[in-house]
């Protein structure tokens, strides 16, 4: 059967790896990107989401040239985000070596864009990602442009609507909990897994072994997780293998591949 | 040593695929040059979009003819990847209009349909890593341990074949899903080998170097 699916996910900034909490506190540098992608490609992580969280004409030059470097060492699926607003973006990120691109902005604000470039690219090329932040004790709402312009938008509702837009797959990931390593939104995970017929990869918050089993087990195909590999000794391996051994379906462990 | 042809039908993201020839040490070319591809040692027919239009594409440029010809009557061996693979078959109906499916390369006696899990937990597109489980024998699946023969997939259209022996390889996903099949010369995974590290690198290696 298919298998959960770990994910390390990589901020980039002029290029950079970066890692804030809650988006916009506490920046730290976190080293170049392509040396850390094949560290994790060496432990065998299932994929790598890259995303530019400032993006500019020359950001996005870096990105591609990031991409292209890892595609021709790392063998593994590329999602890769960050300004894309047109399909001409989709396509120069799926030249480069990206497997998916990621759509955020530009979905809230031109919904047809997501139907529009999983009709030229197809579906499972299209990921939307949600950025969403509590705004009372019941509701949160979808935040855009990096975290900083909130919508009237709820979140879980937001992601069946970009399913229906034809999206491949769903990055959905808590402001309030990003880099807090506090674990990820149960509740929101719970209530939004079981009702979305495309796959889920939930973000923000993992700082355990146990917060990723606890966000597979609510629905979540898949975990990305930036502080908790960036920062913490707790590697791709050892969560592996912390996952298998609780009987979730992983795949074997690199020590098993050689 | 002559080179190894990546069939460029124009929808493709081919250099994942360049790269992974490459890194295995052979020799790639992008190329949708009929005499590129007689002079090829192994051809690889790549695919990620939309059947209609990819079969489209290889009709507008003669490449169904110059793969019939130096695939199936020269013996190249070919290894076609996930929409190539599917090319293969009779039809699709991927996208069918008014119910009519689309018309493969035919070289299987296999169809590709829509995968319709009877279980709301499967999601589609079928995306991730999956088990293969081997239902005989290739040349391209030598020294992978079994505990290694986990692939990526991503795809929402899968491949049933009437002949039961075109099959190497399945995977579950609520139903079987054809993952490699193979018949002659000719070697094709639903799955991206360029994109399942190091098992799906030893699989490419494995053709690369396959002298059928």
């Amino acid at each position: 059967m298919l298998k959960k699916r770990l994910i390390p996910k990589f901020l980039l900034r002029d290029g950079r790896l970066v890692k804030y909490v809650r988006f916009f506190e506490n920046e730290r540098m976190a080293g170049n990107p392509v040396t850390t992608a094949k560290v994790y490609n060496d432990y065998g992580v299932d994929e790598l989401i890259v995303l530019d969280i400032v993006p500019s004409a020359a950001s996005r030059t870096r990105v591609i040239e990031t991409i292209e470097r890892m595609s021709e060492e790392i063998f593994m699926p590329f999602t890769v985000g960050g300004g894309v607003r047109a399909p001409e973006d989709v396509a120069a990120l799926l030249r480069a070596g990206a497997d998916k691109v990621s759509v955020n902005s530009e979905a809230v604000r031109r919904p047809e864009f997501v139907r529009e470039a999983a009709r030229i690219f197809g579906d499972q090329c299209i990921t939307v990602s949600i950025d969403y932040k509590k705004v009372s004790a019941r509701h949160s709402n979808v935040f855009i442009d990096g975290g900083r312009e909130r919508m009237p938008l709820d979140p879980a509702e937001w992601a069946l609507r970009c399913q229906d837009l034809h999206c491949g797959e769903i990055l959905l990931g808590s402001i309030d909990r990003d880099g807090t390593m506090d674990g990820y939104d149960l509740d929101m995970i719970n209530s939004v897994a079981g009702k979305l017929g495309v796959p889920l990869i939930v973000s923000g918050g993992c700082g355990s072994l146990q917060h990723a089993i606890d966000a597979l087990e609510a629905g979540a195909s898949a975990v990305a997780i930036s502080s908790m590999f960036l920062f913490t000794d707790h590697s791709p391996i050892k969560l592996r293998s912390h996952l298998a051994s609780r009987g979730l379906n992983v795949r074997a462990g690199a020590g098993s591949r050689n | 040593m002559s080179h190894v042809a990546i069939v460029d039908y124009g929808i493709n993201n081919v250099r994942s695929v360049r790269n992974a020839v490459d890194y295995c040490g052979f020799e790639p070319l992008i190329t949708g040059d009929p005499a590129a591809i007689g002079d090829a040692s192994h051809v690889i027919l790549p695919g990620v979009g939309a059947f209609g239009d990819a079969m489209n594409n290889l009709r507008s440029r003669g490449l169904d003819g110059v793969l019939e010809q130096k695939v199936r009557e020269k013996g190249k061996p070919l290894l076609a990847i996930c929409l190539g693979m599917q090319l293969l078959a009779r039809s699709s109906e991927e996208h069918a209009e008014d119910g009519v499916p689309h018309k493969g390369l035919g070289w299987l006696d296999a169809d590709v349909q829509r995968i319709r899990p009877n279980d709301p937990d499967l999601k589609i597109p079928h995306m991730g890593w999956n088990t293969v489980t081997k239902e005989r024998e290739h040349p391209v699946l030598a020294g992978i341990r079994p505990g290694n023969l986990a692939f990526y997939f991503v795809h929402s259209f899968a491949m049933h074949c009437n002949e039961a022996g075109d099959v190497v390889g399945t995977a579950d996903y609520g139903q079987p899903i054809t993952s490699i099949v193979a018949r002659d010369n000719v070697v094709a995974t639903q799955f991206h080998p360029e994109k399942s590290q190091d098992s799906g690198i030893e699989l490419l290696g494995n053709f690369l170097r396959w002298n059928p």
